[in-house]
């Protein structure tokens, strides 16, 4: 059987299992990306559109690592727990046609909270949004590297740890990262953390997409990202090998 | 020959340094269109040898091919020759048994695949009142049933059931050996694990029994039955449990409950039918039968040297 017909059947199974739950994240999707442009900018007195721009092309990336780091590795800790991922490895195909499968399922849900927040913040505040060409590329190498990142800890993990990690992140990423606030305005230490983290990359890159001219991102950011995209591919094709 | 397993052991670490075998120099092969039961306790290993005929784990020591080539070396097609129904319940979410018996049927046989079998499938196991409703509204029963489906839709050469008649009603699972059996007719091979003895004694063509790791007998039924030769096997209904007392000639006792079961040498039989009237008169037993003896019994005299007593 052809790899294509192999990803058709893969994700059909996949994605009918879990869609009643997918249609619901997409939705809560919506939800948090429209709250994170407006409701943030309750926080600030009287935002100017350099704040607002910064949580326009923040609230991007939050739904990405939302997906990838929160939603995903839950979900991996109950097919875990359940047995469904011994099961899937029984099956006929390659271990990488079931990881692209979910990669896509997970890719697609978050597109509707980021065309719906973006389109919000836009008619809202007009924030200076200039989308460049990157988008896509961009778009698709964060929920990669997060995608990623969530399969390579949450399959490494045992269920209870990557739950318990994914809440710190979620945490993490709203409050502590320069995602929807600049860098400079963290401490030191925690600025030399976030240019280890794959955080703050793919913050970096997302804002230089969605607002080229204002933000650029360096080459480092994206070397970053691959990186963690790597060794997040990397574990989790070697725990769905492992014998 | 389907399926040839030489000398496999496998080891896990348990807690601290601790070592825990689960297979200890398996040995056995299973023929084409042959039916071969696993039986064994809790924990005895059956599942992890399974997993092993699969390349889902490898093993420490020995050799496992199937239709002559390593598992270790082409485990992908050791996943196309094997349909497994795993012994965990395979959590459908969303999906109707329908979708997701067809969409495994595509995925193992692609443009080959026949949707007239699963309505054969369906009709057989009594399954039409399910086949459309989503797998979370489902019973574990009908869960189970589809999960069977799902690895029998387009069978590998080998098809492994895991416990496949738990949560399944006595009806259907008269339903599904049928269905089991035919599946030999075309020359597919089956592995049953199960500790159900009974069950599998109407079933399997050979059987291994697998205590702590260890194949401890393998053969037919009958073969197995005959290392507890010239026994008998007698079954009592009781009043009180309390008030029995197990006499000299019972070789070993089963208690679940209100039965009772004794093994019993062949020249005891008349004092057992003596014994057993007397209690009958004195009201403690309500009644009694002698038949010879059942894989049940070689099972638990093979897996057990203590009297066994089960509530």
């Amino acid at each position: 059987m052809s790899i294509l017909s192999e990803f058709k059947y893969v994700f059909q199974m996949q994605f009918l299992r879990s869609a009643g739950f997918l249609v619901f994240m997409a939705l809560i999707q919506i939800l948090i990306s429209i709250g994170i442009v407006i409701g943030f900018t309750y926080l600030i007195p009287t935002p100017d559109k350099q704040s607002i721009l910064f949580l326009a092309t923040g609230a991007p990336t939050i739904i990405l690592i939302f997906t990838g780091l929160v939603i995903l590795p839950q979900q991996v800790g109950t097919s875990k727990s359940d047995g469904y991922m011994e099961f899937m490895r029984t099956w006929p195909v390659k271990r990488s046609t079931i990881l692209g499968a979910d990669t896509s399922i997970w890719l697609l849900i978050t597109i509707p909270g980021i065309v719906v927040a973006s389109v919000v913040a836009h008619l809202m505040f007009s924030p200076g949004y200039d989308v460049s060409w990157t988008v896509v590329p961009a778009l698709l190498m964060i929920a990669l590297t997060s995608i990623g990142v969530g399969y390579g800890f949450s399959y490494l993990l045992s269920p209870t740890t990557s739950l318990a990690l994914s809440q710190v992140i979620v945490f993490g990423a709203l409050m502590f990262s320069p995602v929807n606030f600049p860098m400079d305005r963290l401490p030191e230490w925690l600025q030399a953390v976030h240019e280890i983290l794959p955080i703050y990359s793919m913050a970096e890159v997302m804002r230089a997409s969605l607002a080229a001219s204002t933000f650029d991102a360096s080459m480092g950011n994206y070397i970053n990202l691959l990186i963690w995209c790597v060794l997040g591919y990397g574990g989790a094709i070697f725990i769905l090998n492992r014998k | 020959m389907v399926l040839d397993v030489k000398n496999v052991t496998k080891n896990f670490r348990g807690k601290g340094k601790t070592n825990v075998i689960a297979n200890d120099n398996i040995t056995f092969h299973i023929n084409e269109g042959e039916i071969f039961g696993l039986l064994g306790q809790n924990g005895a290993g059956k599942t992890t040898l399974v997993n092993q005929i699969v390349g889902l784990i490898t093993p420490d020591h020995g050799e496992i091919n199937l239709l002559g080539k390593s598992v270790k070396e082409y485990p992908e097609r050791a996943r196309s020759i094997c349909s497994v129904q795993p012994q965990s319940q395979v959590p459908l979410g969303f999906l109707t048994p329908r979708q997701a018996v067809s969409i495994m049927g595509k995925m193992r046989a692609g443009k080959n695949y026949d949707p007239k079998r699963l309505d054969m499938l369906f009709e057989s196991l009594g399954m039409g009142e399910w086949a459309d409703k989503e797998g979370e509204k489902l019973s574990g029963g009908a869960r189970r049933l589809a999960a069977f489906c799902m690895a029998v839709i387009v069978p590998g050469q080998l098809v492994i059931l895991d416990e496949p008649t738990n949560d399944v009603d006595p009806v259907r699972r008269r339903y599904l050996w049928e269905v089991i059996r035919n599946l030999t007719k075309v020359g597919t091979s089956v592995i049953l694990v199960t500790h159900n003895v009974l069950e599998a004694e109407k079933a399997v063509d050979r059987v291994a029994i697998v205590h702590k790791g260890k194949i401890v007998k393998q053969g037919t039924p009958s073969e197995i039955k005959s290392s507890v030769n010239n026994q008998m096997r007698m079954e009592l209904n009781v009043n009180k449990t309390e008030k029995l007392v197990v006499p000299e000639w019972a070789l070993t006792s089963h208690q679940n409950g209100m039965r009772w079961i004794f093994q019993v040498e062949s020249s005891h039989v008349s004092s057992a039918i003596e014994w057993a009237s007397g209690e009958v008169n004195m009201g403690n037993v309500v009644d009694y039968s002698l038949s010879p003896t059942t894989i049940e019994d070689a099972y638990i005299e093979l897996t057990s040297n203590k009297v066994v007593v089960s509530s």
